[in-house]
């Protein structure tokens, strides 16, 4: 049986589906939202094996929602983004800053690339998660939408149920705190800062 | 996705995350899909939906035997309180007096009771 063969209904339907006890339900969402969840999770921690437990993680908090979940005041996907980045973030701050290790990163599927090549993209995504653990809530999850999504501002305000003058904003102080929080590693990470490198 | 690096004055930044945005990310292991599914199985709710939860209330009612068990506890607790109001007059300040504690109380014998008048004589 494929994993999800409700393709037709929207998450929030099949959620309804499952508090009523239906184990099809359970499968298209699992198949759904589990690998957007795990790709979140991912690139805000940079390590498989905690991706994998935050994912399963958010899905049980999902699970566990379902029977007083109210259709029509959120989104599901929005609310998973929201937990996921919350349970990343939580684990971010309890880390020790900037040490990641090589052999805790996910061997990327081209061989290719050098080891100081993996270690200059280990370092620029360590040093990223660390900035992006330090911003506000709001201000985090617009800066990912935006750049690890790819969503557009429009989009990023109706998942957040912001306007999209709000979405400007956030994403704007987002990216300035980063820059204030990233401030003179732009050399070492491999990048030319135009405002402090000259 | 485009970003306008030239009005940005934090370009830099953008390019980190893009760089960061477009590596390479692993497929959620089927192990995990299987454990996900495992969750979600032992909490599936029963079909047509999680029964109502009874109140702490409707518990305490239902377990000493319903509403005539209600009215039996308050008639009894009721019958409690009048008669317990009833064994003392209000007129006779004295009640407490009256029920005989102080009668058999010596004071001599409370004096001598661990010695002391022997010690006070030797002295």
């Amino acid at each position: 049986m494929p994993f999800d063969d409700q393709t037709d209904a929207d998450d929030s339907a099949l959620l309804a589906r499952y508090a009523r006890g239906d184990a099809a339900a359970a499968r298209a969402l699992t198949a759904r939202l589990v690998p957007r969840v795990h790709t979140q999770a991912f690139r805000m921690l940079g390590d498989a094996t905690e991706a994998e437990d935050v994912a399963q993680d958010a899905m049980m908090r999902l699970w566990r929602v379902a029977p007083e979940w109210r259709s029509g005041e959120a989104r599901v996907t929005t609310w998973l983004y929201r937990v996921v980045a919350n349970l990343c973030t939580d684990r971010l701050r309890k880390r020790p800053r900037g040490n990641v290790a090589l052999d805790t990163v996910a061997e990327p599927p081209d061989p290719t690339p050098s080891v100081e090549a993996r270690l200059q993209s280990n370092a620029r995504a360590s040093a990223l998660r660390d900035a992006l653990a330090a911003l506000p809530e709001r201000q985090r999850i617009a800066v990912m939408m935006r750049h690890f999504d790819g969503a557009a501002n429009p989009e990023i305000a109706d998942r957040l149920g912001v306007s999209t003058k709000a979405v400007e904003s956030l994403t704007a102080r987002g990216k300035k705190a980063l820059a204030a929080a990233l401030k003179g590693q732009a050399s070492a990470l491999g990048y030319k800062d135009e405002r402090h490198d000259t | 996705m485009t970003h306008d690096r030239n009005t940005d004055a934090d370009a830099w930044v953008d390019a980190l995350l893009d760089d960061v945005a477009s590596a390479p990310v692993p497929k959620p292991s089927q192990d995990l899909m299987a454990r996900v599914l495992a969750d979600a199985t032992a909490k599936l709710p029963p079909p047509g939906g999680r029964a109502e939860v009874a109140s702490l209330w409707h518990e305490f009612v239902a377990g000493i035997g319903g509403w005539f068990g209600v009215g039996g506890v308050l008639a009894a607790g009721f019958t409690g309180l009048v008669i317990g109001l009833g064994a003392i007059d209000p007129s006779d300040v004295d009640t407490l007096f009256s029920l005989g504690f102080f009668e058999n109380y010596d004071s001599q014998s409370g004096l001598s009771t661990f010695g002391w008048d022997l010690e006070e004589e030797r002295l």
